[in-house]
């Protein structure tokens, strides 16, 4: 087991253009335009996936795939201490899969509803001892799926109830500022007020990685990490 | 018989001592080595036992529940912080479910650690020793680890399984064995063996004599088979070797040598004991059978060499035939000597009764005259009652009586008239000169005094001593009547020969004076005898004479 820990000297090399563009006398407007933030999510050390630690051999299912599809789909990039906004519900769904959570980590807003789909040839038993969503769709077989509903933002762990080694995670926002970065590591959050912005990158094993950077009316803004995300 | 049992005792003593160092030597190595196998025996099955529990825990920690409200806590805090009311009800849940798997597992304790290993929450009733918070350093090999945890309460043997996701490891489950006097005893129980736990090379719990604990931490033996604690051997072995942590099993090879030497020891005494036996009764058999038979035989035959007497064979002993041949042997033997001894005599007797037959041939007159007083002699010895040596000798001396008139001339022999005084003396010498004759040859000494003092007289007016009536022996007396009687009735030169009657009556009438009167009374009572039926030994004296 290693433990979970922020490597300090990746901070400094975290790319903070915009702190560098800033320009002063330029005010932190509500009413001012908003402007896309781009960036990338880089992995800083690769990763070496494992075999789940169950004591049963495994059963029909065949084992996961050793190498993730990639660890940058682990991660979501919000814009942190946004103010709570209207969002428009969305649908997403997380398969349970060769014995594991698909995908693994989700960001959704407020009031969205995730299905859970049983796509293996077992039962599986979802539930959550989540604070932002507690709940236990109970067991149910291949083909079947239950859904629910998140209606307060935070942090959400998902488990199967009948296979230990399985966990999802559900970020759920009440603002649309929030991005999963696709298989190249590209992020992008629109219409980010204008403003000094603190932009966070969320590793499920890594937890919060923050850059501060100044967003300006009309002018993309960029934000690039580097995550140490240590070996599992 | 003692003698052959006292060989074959101390025979059986070397062999049953040397039988004994041996014994000794042998059980104390088969005890080093049983000892050996059995610790290795020991080892493999704790090995094992350590395995399965390794399993065991393994399976337990694949609890979602666990799983789900430990990552569940943390994600949470770390994502946004965690309200009171949420970590009491997550740590309790994780709480619960410690607890269920301690009293699954019958853990002296069993803790969850999060993911930096510090104790999140323990349980079982040595929970108390593992505060929250406490760090617990454990292997990063594998998901399933056992090592010897020292912590500030004590040490520990500890087994554990990673808390895994699919993704990450959110922490571990340890369940922890107080390496105290009981867990000592447990795995001495199941050893059979002593066990010493040290920690930071000090004993932590034992069930060894604690001079023994002390000794074994001294000598720090840990890659010795064997070693001197305390003054005994002990086998020894390392169970466990975990960073400042042993776990030793040990054995003392004296005490169970003790044992099985004492158990070796009583058998080889009881054979011992059996083989005394039958070295007494086979000492017994033997000596019925051949020595005392054997002590019996020589003693015979010592007493019949000092005795001389070797006319009674010796007797067959009956128990074994070697033996009885060697007296069959022995006894021919005699035999042989018995016969030539007997043909030795019978040729010195005849050539002594040539001599006296050759004397009485110089005289016609005395022709057969020694071997009429010799039978004369012995019937008148035999009617006194005398015995077979004395007849024996009697009839000898008898026949060899006028011995010494061999040196007399022929002239005073055979005179026809009376003698002159000088001739009358040389006369008087005869008996000496026999008695001088005899001294020459050994074995006719008992004749002796027959030659020399027959013509002594009970009146003491006899020659050549002139010994009175007691003084004379009664074989000489004897002769003088029979010497007497036949030259009476004999016929001389000078006189013709006269009657028995005539005889008897003059002998009669010299009664006590110049006779011995028990004798003639006796020559009365033979005389008869004498002339009806022939006494045998003369019959055969005179057919020997004859050849």
């Amino acid at each position: 087991m290693q433990q979970v820990r922020l490597n300090n000297f990746a901070r400094p090399l975290m790319l903070v253009l915009g702190a560098l563009l800033a320009v002063p006398g330029v005010y932190l407007l509500a009413q001012q335009p908003p402007a896309v933030v781009r960036g990338r999510v880089e992995i800083g050390i690769p990763i070496n996936a494992r075999r789940p630690t169950s004591a049963y051999p495994t059963r029909s299912v065949p084992a996961p795939k050793l190498a993730p599809e990639s660890e940058r789909r682990h991660v979501v990039v919000y814009l942190r201490d946004a103010r709570p906004q209207t969002v428009m519900p969305m649908r997403v769904a997380i398969h349970q899969l060769n014995e594991s959570f698909t995908p693994r980590v989700v960001a959704v807003t407020v009031g969205s509803e995730v299905e859970f789909p049983n796509d293996d040839p077992i039962y599986h038993n979802v539930f959550s001892l989540s604070r932002a969503k507690n709940f236990n769709l109970g067991r149910y077989p291949k083909g079947d799926s239950r859904r629910v509903r998140f209606d307060r933002p935070g942090v959400v762990k998902v488990f199967c109830e009948i296979h230990s080694h399985m966990s999802a995670t559900v970020m759920v926002f009440d603002h649309p500022w929030f991005a999963v970065p696709d298989e190249d590591g590209r992020f992008e959050l629109p219409a980010v007020p204008a403003g000094d912005r603190q932009v966070t990158a969320w590793h499920e094993r890594l937890g919060d990685t923050t850059v501060r950077l100044r967003v300006e009316s009309g002018r993309p803004a960029s934000a690039d990490f580097v995550l140490p995300v240590p070996e599992k | 018989m003692a003698v052959t049992f006292v060989t074959v005792a101390i025979i059986l003593s070397v062999v049953f001592t040397v039988l004994m160092v041996d014994a000794r030597d042998r059980v104390r190595a088969s005890e080093v080595e049983q000892l050996s196998v059995a610790e290795k025996v020991f080892t493999t099955l704790e090995a094992r036992r350590q395995q399965e529990q390794l399993a065991a825990i393994a399976t337990v920690a694949e609890n979602p529940t666990l799983k789900a409200a430990l990552d569940t806590y943390f994600t949470e805090r770390d994502f946004t912080g965690l309200p009171a009311e949420q970590e009491q009800s997550l740590r309790d849940t994780v709480t619960v479910e410690a607890e269920k798997l301690a009293t699954l597992t019958g853990a002296d304790v069993l803790a969850i650690l999060d993911s930096s290993g510090r104790i999140f929450v323990s349980a079982g009733p040595l929970r108390d020793r593992w505060p929250a918070g406490e760090h617990i350093a454990i292997p990063a090999t594998s998901t399933t680890f056992q090592d010897i945890a020292v912590l500030p309460h004590g040490a520990f043997r500890i087994s554990g399984s990673v808390l895994g996701l699919l993704d990450r490891d959110i922490g571990a489950l340890v369940v922890g064995t107080s390496l105290d006097a009981n867990y000592a005893r447990e795995l001495s129980n199941l050893a059979s063996a002593d066990i010493v736990i040290t920690v930071n090379g000090r004993v932590a719990a034992s069930t060894a004599p604690g001079e023994v604990a002390a000794d074994l931490v001294n000598t720090g033996t840990d890659a010795a088979d064997t070693a001197a604690l305390n003054g005994e051997e002990y086998a020894i072995r390392t169970l466990i070797r975990s960073g400042r942590a042993r776990i030793y099993t040990l054995a003392s090879i004296d005490a169970a040598a003790r044992t099985a030497t004492r158990d070796a020891l009583t058998a080889l005494a009881t054979v011992a004991f059996g083989a005394f036996v039958l070295a007494a009764l086979g000492s017994l058999w033997l000596a019925q059978t051949l020595t005392d038979p054997i002590d019996r035989l020589s003693g015979e035959i010592a007493m019949m060499t000092a005795a001389r007497d070797l006319r009674r064979p010796l007797q067959p002993t009956g128990t074994s035939r070697e033996l009885d041949s060697l007296a069959e042997a022995f006894n021919e033997l005699v035999q042989g000597l018995t016969a030539a001894e007997a043909d030795t005599r019978a040729a010195y007797l005849g050539a002594i009764r040539a001599l006296a037959a050759t004397l009485d041939a110089r005289d016609p007159y005395t022709a057969g005259h020694s071997e009429r007083v010799s039978a004369l002699s012995v019937l008148i010895g035999r009617q006194m009652g005398l015995d077979a040596a004395e007849l024996d000798v009697l009839r000898l001396g008898a026949l060899l009586h006028d011995i010494g008139k061999i040196g007399l001339s022929d002239a005073i022999l055979r005179k026809p008239g009376p003698l002159t005084a000088e001739e009358y003396d040389q006369l008087k010498r005869h008996p000496g000169q026999g008695a001088r004759i005899l001294r020459q040859v050994p074995f006719l000494a008992p004749h002796i005094p027959i030659v020399e003092l027959h013509h002594e007289r009970p009146d003491g007016r006899g020659y050549p001593f002139g010994l009175h009536a007691d003084e004379i022996p009664i074989a000489a007396r004897i002769v003088h009547v029979a010497d007497a009687f036949d030259a009476i009735t004999s016929a001389r030169a000078y006189r013709p020969a006269r009657g028995t009657t005539e005889a008897i009556a003059e002998l009669r009438r010299c009664s006590g004076t110049e006779f011995d009167p028990a004798s003639v009374e006796a020559l009365e009572v033979v005389l008869p005898l004498s002339t009806t039926t022939p006494e045998p030994a003369l019959q055969e004296l005179l057919g020997r004479q004859l050849v």
